[in-house]
């Protein structure tokens, strides 16, 4: 089996284990695991932090109120395996996000993809894999 | 005389083309102390199931470390010029979860044999995520703590010197000491409880070989059992191939452990081309946004967030 196809398989097997989507500081007992939305707006700020990032995104609903959402990920290092770099989302960066919600309404969630403009997609998941 | 500069120069350029190639293939030798091959050694390398019988064998992790010293005659010393080269930036796969024994099959809690009380408490922890209830005791920036420093899924390196060699995990800045100068543990009277313990260890060849002691309790993952401060463990270390490092481990633990639990761990190279993949300081509190408490009903929830509706950062 070439090494390219093993690492598209270990990429493939973190994105289906549920076991992979806790967040490896706390537990991800908050989050709506079963659920997803997806919002888009753009970015307010990106925290680049240990030991979770969180991408703040500027949400305008139809009557003009903006609402900023955060978007929960693994720290710096685990985006960069990812691909995930500061230079991709600067403020004011045009996005369609998807994350698992809180539970009790909050707008926060676990980021799970983003689409940038360009089509560039952003997983933060994918840093797990060891390739 | 001119042409024979001329004849010269065509010669060299004609030359090249076989030159170069050969230069390419055949780069100088790096005669650089820590690029050495490592020896075979003693220990013979067993199977899964041979090791987790050498477990059961040994009533205590010391028993087996002493055992596994006798079979490597007492070990060797490394040197400047016999260290073995473990360079590079390592993670722990987790394409299947963070559980402490990699091998878990799916749907399987555990592969450690536990005694009844703490395969009780295993169930309810298990239980109570199913209702949504789960508190993680890092949850508040505490170190995981060996050997649960052995799953965490983010960078590792691994940095072996004559007299001790460094084992880091990237989360709260983390380093196991392995000190393998001959020194012994601390005295019994003046042990207390660590998150990391006490290690000392001695090289068979390529094996690094490590007792450790002097454990505090805690997990050994979410939603897996929970280990005592009895705890103690053996490890062999080696790197497996160019991309792995791997761990034999011994767990024991008689209040937690029915009988020892042996897993192996395994640490895969990173690709880093462009050297981009570095270890940070690693400062657990300087996000608010990070703050969690446990609530009454015993699960987690965050403190707060510095966002939410305009107007507010």
């Amino acid at each position: 089996m070439s090494r390219r196809l093993m690492q598209a398989i270990a990429v493939l097997g973190v994105l289906a284990s549920g076991s992979a989507r806790g967040l490896a500081h706390h537990s991800a007992a908050m989050f709506d695991e079963k659920k997803t939305i997806t919002v888009e707006g753009e970015v307010k700020e990106f925290q680049l932090t240990n030991p979770h990032s969180w991408l703040l995104v500027d949400v305008k609903d139809k009557n003009g109120k903006v609402t900023t959402w955060g978007f929960e990920a693994e720290g710096p290092s685990t985006l960069a395996r990812a691909g995930i770099k500061p230079s991709d989302l600067r403020p004011g960066t045009k996005l369609k996000i998807t994350g698992n919600p809180m539970k009790d309404g909050r707008p926060a969630a676990i980021w799970v993809n983003a689409v940038l403009a360009d089509g560039k997609a952003l997983n933060p998941r994918a840093g797990f894999a060891v390739r | 005389m001119r042409y024979w500069k001329h004849a010269g120069i065509v010669l060299l350029l004609l030359g090249l083309p076989f030159v170069i190639p050969i230069a390419c293939r055949n780069p100088p030798a790096l005669e650089a102390p820590g690029i050495a091959e490592a020896p075979a050694g003693s220990i013979p390398q067993r199977t899964k199931e041979e090791n987790a019988a050498l477990g059961r064998q040994h009533k205590t992790a010391w028993e087996l470390y002493q055992a596994l010293k006798a079979e490597a005659k007492g070990g060797q010393a490394l040197t400047a010029a016999t260290v073995p080269d473990w360079s590079g930036v390592y993670s722990r796969p987790a394409d299947k979860g963070f559980t402490f024994d990699p091998d878990t099959p799916p749907g399987v809690a555990t592969t450690a044999k536990l005694t009844a009380e703490f395969q009780a408490k295993l169930d309810k922890r298990i239980a109570d995520v199913k209702r949504g209830i789960e508190w993680d005791p890092i949850s508040t920036c505490a170190p995981p703590g060996h050997p649960r420093w052995l799953t965490e899924p983010f960078l590792r390196e691994f940095v072996p010197t004559p007299t001790q060699t460094w084992l880091i995990n990237e989360m709260v800045n983390d380093i196991r000491r392995v000190y393998t100068d001959g020194r012994d543990h601390v005295p019994p009277e003046d042990r207390y409880p660590l998150y990391n313990g006490d290690s000392i260890g001695f090289w068979d060849g390529g094996k690094l070989v490590v007792h450790t002691n002097q454990l505090q309790g805690g997990i050994y993952q979410r939603q897996n059992p929970d280990f005592t401060d009895q705890v103690e463990t053996v490890e062999i270390w080696r790197k497996a191939d160019a991309m792995t490092i791997a761990a034999d481990v011994w767990v024991y633990d008689p209040p937690a452990l029915a009988e020892p639990w042996y897993v192996q761990q395994r640490y895969g190279k990173l690709a880093n081309p462009d050297k981009a993949l570095r270890i940070r300081y690693w400062n657990c509190a300087e996000n608010s946004n990070n703050a969690v408490h446990q609530t009454q009903d015993g699960t987690t929830q965050f403190n707060g967030f510095t966002f939410g509706q305009a107007g507010k950062k």
